[in-house]
């Protein structure tokens, strides 16, 4: 299936999770910090974190590690 | 009804003993599917020989099948209990599934919610591809993803060891095995380990087969920092030998190129429901962590509220099976047979004490080492808020600096900020100081649309 990751077409295996699709087709940075806009990726991978939070067809703080992909999905990882 | 919190091997086993004696269960799961992080159990979409991930991948297929065709235990997945409290031995969880809410009460509740990889802060530690051997593994066992080409694994535990095994099995590059502790440290437990063949063996089996992957277990050595490329993304880790005590010994630090490291120092129990429901906690002396107190039916000190696997002490699948059976066999009121827990716990106790984590990996942080990723504390912000501003507990810390106030609600921080504080206020964290910052009123984050469908109840 196909979700979208800062308007990039990335391909992705139903079940996978939004953050291992992106490491899969090598997207580590999934955002900046909000103080320093330091490059931020998955670091725990099982949802404890929260370093990997993205913003998921519009609701924020998404965690990229839990939420498994869907057709058509878009996420956006950097603040704007 | 009895209630049970989490289908890892601890709630899944108390599930199962709870419903063979005729209880009617209710087991509520976070996840999309029931194994927890140890049994990963995956769609159909997803192929993976979860076989060569995991030896031990067949007995909880067994289990799993037993609890979803059990006609008394009813599953309920992708459901967070996200609030806990508990009062006149009644428990209410609250749960959110798909974004409905839902008020569960009950007077028998088994709580099984596990750990999750213990960390420890570093330079460079907040570099994308810096990971946890427990994010690696899911990745592989769960999706089938390769987390990096050249992964370098380090920390200290048997843990490492079947991380890098899945990973070399799978084709990548292991370019490194740091275990930080040396072998001779389990000449003290010899009596455990000689009581415990069948983990011998294991242990052998994944060395053996690194050993035809090329890949050595280096001990004695640790990752003390992480260095970034161009991209911004991890290119390569320090590597340093290291005293008992995880002092560096000048000299030996050597750069080791990789894309991804997996670090893990043991593991931390999550306690978040634990803590909303008041339940005794302390500071365990085998490994520093907190944990539930138990009695030797996994009773806790509220009425009616079991708790059993990680929670109570880190001991693996084996012991956590054991304690879900007691907890369940004693919330039903059935008779328990406690001697298989007694033999491992005295293991996984040897476990720990050959594995611990020394004091002195404070000497490998610099001023500008992030402490709390969250709110991006450093080692000076919070070294100011002590010596400076005059904070002596890791509280008063927190209020000056926000560290442990970020979305994962000090998980990864709390235990590090503990022993940080104490170093620099030379004054030693008092369990309730440890307690109080595994703390949190909100077990996991919550839409305020999704609050406000909660009917108002006096």
């Amino acid at each position: 299936m196909i979700f979208f990751f800062e308007n990039n077409e990335i391909h992705a295996i139903a079940g996978q999770t939004v953050g291992s699709a992106l490491l899969e087709n090598n997207v580590r940075v999934l955002r900046r910090t909000r103080f320093e806009g330091a490059p931020r990726g998955m670091f725990c991978g099982i949802g404890v974190c929260f370093d990997c939070v993205v913003t998921i067809n519009g609701v924020a703080n998404q965690r990229a590690c839990l939420v498994e992909v869907e057709e058509g999905m878009r996420v956006e990882g950097f603040q704007r | 009804m009895i209630t049970v919190v989490g289908a890892g091997p601890a709630g899944l086993a108390a599930a199962l003993s709870a419903a063979n004696a005729g209880e009617s269960v209710e087991l509520i799961e976070s996840g999309a599917r029931l194994g927890g992080q140890y049994w990963r159990n995956l769609p159909n979409s997803i192929v993976v020989d979860q076989q060569a991930l995991n030896h031990d991948f067949q007995s909880g297929k067994v289990l799993r099948e037993k609890v979803q065709a059990h006609p008394n235990i009813t599953v309920l997945l992708n459901t967070q209990v996200w609030r806990a409290s508990h009062k006149e031995g009644i428990s209410t969880l609250h749960t959110i599934s798909g974004g409905t809410t839902r008020e569960i009460r009950t007077n028998k509740l088994i709580l099984a919610t596990g750990a999750y990889d213990r960390t420890l802060p570093f330079p460079g530690w907040d570099i994308p591809g810096v990971m946890t051997p427990g994010g690696v593994q899911a990745l592989l066992k769960g999706n089938n993803v390769k987390a990096g080409k050249k992964i370098v694994i380090a920390g200290t535990g048997p843990f490492l060891l079947p991380v890098a095994t899945g990973l070399a099995k799978y084709g990548v590059d292991v370019v490194g095995l740091f275990e930080a502790n040396r072998l001779r440290r389990w000449i003290w437990q010899l009596p455990a380990l000689l009581s415990n063949i069948s983990v011998i063996k294991e242990g052998a089996s994944y060395l053996h087969a690194l050993r035809k992957f090329k890949v050595r277990v280096q001990r004695g050595y640790a990752v003390v920092e992480a260095h970034s490329g161009s991209d911004g993304n991890l290119s390569a880790v320090t590597v340093a030998r290291v005293k008992s005590d995880f002092s560096v010994i000048e000299g030996s630090q050597r750069k080791v190129a990789c894309d991804v490291a997996a670090i893990g120092w043991g593991f931390t129990a999550d306690l978040s429901l634990a803590g909303n429901l008041g339940l005794m906690q302390q500071v365990s002396l085998l490994d520093g962590g907190t944990y539930v107190v138990v009695d030797e039916h996994q009773g806790t000190s509220q009425v009616g509220i079991f708790a059993a696997g990680e929670i109570t002490g880190i001991g693996g699948s084996k012991l956590s099976l054991a304690e879900g059976e007691i907890a369940g066999s004693a919330a039903a009121g059935s008779e328990t047979n406690t001697s298989k827990k007694r033999k491992l716990a005295k293991f996984a106790s040897a476990l720990l004490r050959t594995y611990p984590v020394g004091p002195n990996w404070q000497s490998w942080l610099k001023p500008e080492t992030t402490i709390c990723r969250c709110e991006e504390v450093t080692l000076e912000i919070i070294e100011k808020s002590v010596l400076d501003l005059g904070a002596t507990d890791s509280r008063t810390v927190k209020l000056f600096t926000r560290c442990g106030m970020g979305m994962c609600q000090g998980r990864i921080c709390g235990r590090s900020v503990n022993d940080v504080v104490a170093r620099i206020s030379g004054k030693p964290a008092s369990d309730a100081d440890r307690v109080s910052s595994a703390a949190r009123p909100i077990a996991s984050p919550i839409l305020l649309g999704e609050l406000a469908q909660i009917p108002i109840v006096d």
